[in-house]
Formats: structure tokens, sequence, C-alpha cells
């Protein structure tokens, strides 16, 4: 049986010519056009930025386009520290534990790691719905919102409770380090309206055992900062990285042996 | 302080249970006895039994699909990915072989870059969505026409529907292959299927926009009885080969001689030089 094709025609689409950005212009070399002489970040020299600016400063430059105020440097680096981490427990950091352990090439780990972190409960994927959350809900009162989401938030009889993106329970509790990180970027000058939205709010959940995760705490912070929602949630990826790598490395020697695997008596198959 | 010594109010039942064992309603390999799958003894009633295809459905569905429609399955595989580098996730396989990654280095990062909202399998859930709505909508007594200017409003009008039309070309020749394999594996027409081509006529008449293969592929699994999830499912990888094609292509080549670009060919819209 021969089949007969289909009519198919081009769209007339324009599509551009050439990529563009705002973000970085190579001057090309008199000697050799794809080799560049010169970069420039938004307009500053990168040689000049590496002398007169600290990463964190270039960091904000890169995604914002404008160095940071002293104010937003001091907050923005914090949060970077703050989240360097996930530890050890977190599933993004168990992935990336396993790839070390299972003698996976050190170049996949993070990106590995970072697909993990990218889940929807309590990663990456959590970040920009929380920045919409709080953008939606700034103006309104805290305490109307917190009784608004009691109402209309069922919590689940199994499992954490995610009243509202970003905001919720932690293994049944109150994160107490996503509580921590908002109380000490909330005493710094560079705390935005956001993050104070925030606390408040979670004050006023207080009794229901939910409060800031951490996901919330880094949206508030990003988008007080300009980030753009969904480029809070990729950011959150990039600023956990470090920690995931580390734990990821710190095991690329080990014997595979050194990672638990369940005997059978601890794996249990289940049926209907 | 040890875990024994915390004074504990809080209710970690569940993660307490989760914690003392690994819980799996698929299965396992128990060393001595064999690997079992949703209760197949892979060893001997899956592998010469079956094809890869049904098994690659069992693991995404949870349900051991007929050899036929996992042989469909196999023949869409083929329709939605080809050896173009200019396709998004190929371009990513082809700048991978250029890097001179790793193979699967290069295939999971196309596959990856296909869980995207503008093509590859995510839009599909979209595609079943909107046909099994619409079948729904049509038995309740609302016409093709409606439903079609029903979906149009969402979107001030235009015919933003997943299912119909596509980027780059008017038309799709993968319905006419596929339909093809659809009559040789002896498949009849089923109510979304019938449905869907009523709406590629209205779609016709009122915007000369065609069904495309998301539209086909979701109103012919729609018949089966899976779920938009189930579908997305089925085609997490569909893109793969493509993508190991062209990383291939790419990496037989010397090394940053795919698509390379001279300073120049970047346009700067950007701030002015300035300094510091």
């Amino acid at each position: 049986m021969v089949k007969e094709t289909a009519k198919v025609t081009r769209r007339d689409d324009q599509y551009a010519q050439k990529i563009s950005t705002k973000i970085w212009h190579e001057q090309p070399s008199e000697q050799n056009p794809y080799i560049a002489q010169q970069s420039r970040c938004h307009g500053y020299d990168l040689v000049e930025l590496a002398k007169g600016c600290s990463y964190v400063e270039v960091l904000y430059l890169l995604f914002r386009s404008e160095l940071p105020t002293k104010e937003n440097a001091e907050i923005f680096e914090q949060l970077l520290i703050l989240l360097i981490n996930p530890g050890p427990r977190h599933p993004a950091t168990r992935s990336a534990i396993v790839a070390g352990v299972g003698k996976t090439d050190p170049v996949h780990i993070l990106p590995i790691a970072l697909s993990t972190l990218g889940g929807d409960f309590q990663g990456a994927g959590e970040v920009e719905p929380a920045v919409r959350f709080l953008r939606k809900n700034v103006k309104k009162s805290p305490k109307e919102v917190a009784f608004q989401l009691i109402e209309e938030s069922t919590k689940p009889t199994e499992g954490d409770w995610s009243i509202a993106p970003g905001v919720g329970s932690h293994y049944g509790g109150v994160d107490l380090m996503a509580k921590q990180f908002a109380q000490q970027m909330s005493s710094l000058s560079g705390c935005g309206k956001l993050l104070a939205w925030g606390n408040e709010l979670t004050s006023e959940l207080h009794g229901q055992q939910v409060g800031w995760l951490k996901t919330g705490v880094a949206a508030a912070v990003l988008a007080d900062l300009g980030f753009l929602p969904f480029a809070c949630a990729a950011l959150y990826q990039l600023i956990s990285a470090p920690g995931l790598l580390a734990h990821g490395l710190e095991y690329c020697k080990k014997p595979m042996t050194s990672y638990p695997f369940p005997e059978d008596k601890y794996y249990v198959i289940e049926t209907d | 302080m040890s875990s024994k010594q915390i004074k504990q109010d809080q209710d970690t039942a569940l993660w307490d249970k989760y914690r003392e064992k690994t819980y799996s309603r698929r299965g396992g390999w128990i060393i001595g006895q064999g690997v079992f799958n949703c209760g197949y003894n892979m060893m001997n009633d899956l592998v010469g039994e079956v094809s890869y295809m049904q098994v690659l459905i069992l693991n995404a569905i949870g349900r051991l699909p007929e050899r036929r429609l996992a042989d469909w399955v196999e023949a869409i595989y083929i329709c939605l990915s080809w050896p173009d580098p200019r396709i998004w996730c190929n371009q990513i396989g082809a700048l991978n072989g250029t890097m001179k990654t790793s193979v699967v280095s290069a295939t999971v990062a196309g596959v990856l870059a296909a869980d995207s909202r503008g093509y590859g399998s995510k839009p599909l859930i979209d595609g079943v969505t909107f046909i099994q709505n619409a079948v729904i909508d049509f038995n309740k007594g609302l016409s093709v026409e409606q439903i079609v200017s029903n979906a149009c409003t969402k979107y001030g009008g235009k015919p933003s529907i997943t299912g119909y039309a596509r980027p780059l070309a008017k038309g799709d020749e993968r319905i006419e292959a596929m339909e093809y394999v659809t009559k040789k594996l002896g498949f009849s027409i089923g109510s979304h299927r019938k449905l869907a081509y009523q709406i590629e006529a209205e779609l016709q008449d009122k915007f000369s926009e065609d069904m495309n293969i998301n539209g086909y592929v979701s109103a012919f699994l729609s018949d089966h009885d899976l779920s938009p999830m189930e579908i997305y499912q089925i085609f997490a990888i569909v893109v793969n080969s493509g993508v190991t094609a062209c990383y291939m292509d790419a990496y037989d080549r010397p090394a940053g001689a795919f698509s390379p670009l001279q300073c120049d060919d970047i346009e700067y819209m950007g701030k002015a030089a300035r300094e510091l």
C-alpha cells in the first residue's frame, strides 16, 4: 500500500535572523571575528567588574541590568548564603549524592540534582507561584488573607499542608530554618514589602502549624529585589547549586557500599 | 541530642512510616526470587513475550496494553522525533555534540528541553484535556461550532486550540501516516477521533487551520480510555532518538563546528559602554 503525501505548506512566520541580547556585548578581535577581545556586561567591561565589584554585585547586574544598591547587595548576598545548601536530607541533595556514589560522571551531578530541585513540592517549581501569591495579596490585610486561607484550604489528612505557595508545614510543623532566614533578612535595611507582608501573614497563621517555607522566603526576597517571577524560580536553583554539588562531589570518591541499599526486609512491594 | 531525647508534640507518623521502609506499588528485585513489575515476573512473563513499547507503557501507567496499541504508540514515536537540528530539542543535542558531551547527557538534555509548553510532550496534556472535555460537551448537546467558538473565545477569537494548527507549517503529514497505521492495525474510529475531525472541519472552514499530530494522538488515545497525565507519561522521552541523531551528526564533525557564531552575529541591544 502506497501512502499519499499530505499537503503541507510553510507558514510565513518571520523568525529572527540573529540572536539578540541586552546582557552581553563581545567586541571581536581585529584578527579573528570569532575571538572576543573584550566582553561587556550591561555596558561594563568584565575585567573592570572583576577588579571593582563583588561576585554578588555582578550576579545582580547580570540579571537586573544595573548594579545593586548597598542595601540590595547586602540582602541578596545574605540570601545566597542562607540558601547555599538545602542540606544532606533534601531530595535534591540525595540525588547529587546518589549520582556521586554511583560513579556518575561528575559533570552530570549538578544537572541531575537541579532537576530534582525543580519540583513543585518545596522546590523551585513552587517559587514562581509563591511570587505571584505574594504580589497578588500584598495590598490586602495579612490577617484577612490568613483567615481566608484557613477557611478555603483543606488540611490534608496526611502529609504537609501547603496553605499557600511558599507557606505551609514542613514535616508537619513550622520550618524553623525558613523562619530564621526570614527574621534575619527582615532585620536588614534592604528588606522589601513582600517579605514584610509575608512575615505578618505567617504570624497570623502560627497556630496552624504552618509558616514560611524556604521557597516562600526566596520568592519574597528575590521579588522584592525586582527579579521577575519565572526568574525567581530558576535563581532558586542557582542559589542552591553549591550545596548540592558539594555533597555530590563528597561521595564521588567513596565506594558504592558507603550509601545505604536497604535490605529486602526493608523493601515492601505492595499488592492490591 | 539524639532524636529519642527530643520532646515531640507534632505528628510525624507519615514520615516515620516511610523512613522505616521503602514501599513500592510497582515492584522490584527480590534477590533469589526474581524481578517483579506490576504483578508480572519480568523474566518469565515479559521478556520475549511482549514488546519493549508494551513494557514502556506498563512502566508509565501501571497497566500492560495490548500489543497493537503499543505498536501504534511505537509508530507515533517515529513520527514525533526526526533528525533535524533546527528543531529546538534536537539543536540542544547538536550543541552538546559540538561540545563533545556524552551521548547520554545530550539526549537527556534534549528530552528535558521538550518538556515545554510550546512543543514536545507537555502540550499533550492540554490537547487531551480539550478533546475529552469537547466530547463531554458534545454529548451534552453543544454543537461543533459552539465548541470551537467557546475555545476560541479564551484566546480573543483566535484558533489557539492545542491539537490544531502547528508552528512553521500548515497541514501535518504525520496524521496521514498514522491513519495508515491505525487502519493497518485494525482500530476503528471512536467518539474522540470522530469529533476531532469534525472540529478540524470547522477550523478549516473558519480559519483555514488543520488538526496537528497532537490533536490526532490526543483523540486516538482518548478513545482508549487514557487520561491526559497518562498520555503525557507515555510520551516522556518521545523526542529522544532525533536528539541522539543530531548529537551524533555534530559529534562526528570537528569540535565547535556546529553553527559557530562570530562576535557580530549576536545583535547587542543593551546599554552603551560605561565606566564603573
